[in-house]
């Protein structure tokens, strides 16, 4: 409930929101809606969804795009933006509030140390929003599913990756294998903020009132096997953040609805 | 040296037992509003603090937290209130020769700093999760714990800062509080400071409790807390030596040139390694000392994750074991002792005569992968 409130009084430091015509396709693909079971147990009960199509970002923001916005919007550089919508992290890697610089700081390297609340103002800019929760694990599901890759092989490619993220050389965004969805490092490269991150496990707004601690695995998990276990992770680690956690390896990309596609 | 100071101590506390009620009321013993006393025990703690600090100053702040095998003697006379800070951040360690992963610690270390207070004691404890910055153990710090300088003489991990953000939490199994207050999940750049009195005596774990807490504590989060009982243990006056040694597990693969966490392997209970104080070298490459005829105390924790430990002296009969660590739970002669995973025990030994003891898990496949260390006992002194 805070978090949403705090979430509109966000969205006023846009000022006055770009009238573009549309996304391109080119920066965006079509994610065609389908059936989604959802990984994660809420309520005891597996649930299926039925998801509409959507647009989602080829690849994360990029440093560059994230510095074409703050000239656009000053109000979200990290020597204006209010400390109610970051931490004191907020874009500390880059050497001027207003300059990129080398290595994670380089022009082409995913956007890190940013807020909930200045990704979802940037997507709001672009004319679109943050993916929904279950719109980018429905998105990385049927990557997994058209791309055929075994459950061990993305347990493993996960629990190497969350011990050892490798923050401090990220690659340019957009560098790995798209695959058949034409969507670039959905893992592997960074966490990816969504719009809803604390509908699981929070206390928060007390979505489950058992909060998440040690032991609660197996209640929130219908299979037991590596591959649901490394998807939890996810779940439960997105679950913990602040939204104005910022930190060296969370980004975001952004969604978009159909008709606000070109 | 160390038993001339225990005799020193237990000599001034006599004195002080004869001049001034140590027992303190409970309108002296109790802090904030809403604690309460049950059984001489003191319960109900206020509300944990999260917070964001900016602070990059020494990692592990407390005079009695050491590095293991090192136990910080405790100076005070009755209670007092601990300042303690433990962060927790990422770093690379070494398990094993030449195997090396970047494990998720509180301290720098793995198992963690020890803790040491005495039963009643309060802890007022501060952690900043610092996961993603790189944080060194191994540089001079001004206003740290002797863990630092303890480390530096010995830093067989050959810790090497690292970056691995993630939430994590701490969970003392030496505070009796509710654990969705104060073990609760911190993200990056956030504090959390909470109290908690230990109200019961022994060794007790502490861990990251945040979900996978499988995997959580298989990167290397955890530690121990030894809580001396108040009344001390009936052989604290002939007590020479007293070592501190945590067993744990490691579940590693290899990945690329490295070694990473390995959770199918977690699962199935199959480690890679088993080991003492966090290095299957940690107790041989430095062994601990004695002499004949000395009187030799344990502080045991074994962490797990997973597995027991049937912990063994080659050559050696305990001639105590306080279960846990409570002087209640008194057992003699024992050839083993057998802990699972997050128990506990001190044991006392007297060191038969000149010679090398080893120090096994009598699991012996255990032993095979690394839960192995060696006592040196020299010559008998008069």
């Amino acid at each position: 409930m805070r978090t949403t409130r705090l979430a509109s009084l966000s969205t006023a430091l846009i000022v006055c929101i770009s009238s573009q015509a549309g996304i391109s396709s080119d920066r965006a693909v079509r994610i065609d809606g389908g059936t989604f079971i959802q990984p994660v147990l809420l309520d005891e009960n597996q649930r299926t969804l039925e998801m509409e199509s959507f647009y989602l970002d080829r690849a994360q923001v990029s440093n560059s795009d994230f510095l074409d916005f703050i000239q656009q919007y000053p109000n979200w550089r990290r020597d204006q933006a209010p400390g109610l919508f970051r931490d004191a992290d907020y874009l500390k890697h880059w050497p001027e509030p207003d300059a990129l610089g080398d290595g994670v700081a380089g022009a082409d390297r995913p956007l890190t140390r940013v807020s909930w609340y200045a990704a979802r103002a940037y997507c709001q800019a672009q004319g679109g929003r943050l993916p929904s929760m279950d719109e980018w694990e429905y998105a990385s599901a049927r990557q997994r599913t058209l791309t055929g890759q075994s459950d061990d092989d993305y347990a493993d490619a996960l629990f190497a990756w969350y011990s050892n993220p490798g923050a401090e050389t990220l690659a340019a965004v957009g560098q790995g294998e798209a695959g058949p969805l034409g969507v670039h490092d959905l893992h592997g490269l960074v966490l990816e903020w969504v719009e809803d991150f604390e509908l699981l496990l929070t206390m928060g707004d007390q979505t489950d009132l058992l909060n998440g601690s040690c032991g609660d695995t197996a209640r929130m998990m219908p299979e037991f096997d590596a591959a649901h276990y490394a998807t939890f992770l996810r779940y439960q680690s997105r679950s913990n953040y602040s939204p104005r956690t910022t930190t060296t390896t969370l980004g975001f990309r952004c969604a978009y609805d159909p008709e606000d596609m070109k | 040296m160390q038993a001339r100071q225990l005799l020193l101590t237990a000599a001034s506390m006599t004195l002080a037992l004869s001049l001034a009620p140590l027992t303190l009321t409970a309108d002296e013993r109790l802090k904030h509003d809403g604690e309460f006393m049950v059984d001489g025990m003191i319960f109900g703690m206020p509300e944990a603090r999260v917070f964001e600090e900016d602070y990059d100053g020494p990692p592990v702040v407390g005079e009695t937290m050491t590095a293991l095998p090192h136990l910080a003697p405790l100076t005070h006379e009755g209670n007092k209130t601990h300042e303690v800070r433990l962060d927790t951040f990422a770093q690379k360690i070494e398990v094993a020769n030449g195997k090396t992963f970047n494990a998720w610690t509180f301290g720098g270390t793995v198992p963690g700093p020890t803790l040491h207070v005495r039963e009643g004691d309060r802890v007022v404890f501060t952690m900043k999760n610092r996961s993603d910055e790189m944080v060194s153990v191994t540089e001079p710090v001004p206003g740290g714990s002797p863990f630092f300088s303890q480390l530096n003489e010995n830093n067989y991990l050959k810790t090497e800062p690292a970056v691995s953000p993630m939430p994590h939490s701490m969970d003392f199994h030496s505070g009796t509080v509710a654990a969705d207050d104060k073990w609760r999940t911190i993200p990056p750049g956030q504090s959390i400071e909470f109290e908690w009195v230990a109200n019961y005596p022994g060794v007790f774990m502490y861990h990251c409790g945040t979900p996978s807490v499988l995997m959580h504590t298989a990167m290397g989060q955890y530690g121990a807390v030894v809580v001396s009982p108040k009344e001390g243990y009936d052989t604290d006056d002939q007590v020479d030596r007293e070592y501190v040694i945590v067993q744990s597990e490691y579940y590693l693969r290899k990945h690329g040139d490295e070694y990473r966490y390995d959770h199918t392997a977690a699962m199935n209970r199959n480690p890679s390694q088993v080991v003492f104080n966090g290095h299957v070298n940690a107790l041989n490459s430095e062994p601990l000392r004695a002499n004949a005829g000395e009187r030799v105390r344990l502080y045991l924790m074994n962490a797990g994750p997973n597995d027991t430990s049937s912990f063994h002296v080659i050559g050696a009969i305990f001639d105590r074991v306080w279960y846990e660590g409570n002087r209640e739970n008194e057992w003699r002669g024992m050839q083993t002792v057998l802990l699972g995973a997050s128990n506990s025990a001190v044991v006392e030994f007297i060191v038969p005569e000149e010679g090398s003891y080893k120090l096994v898990d009598h699991e012996f496949a255990d032993a095979e992968r690394g839960a192995a260390g060696t006592l040196i006992a020299g010559p008998r002194r008069q």
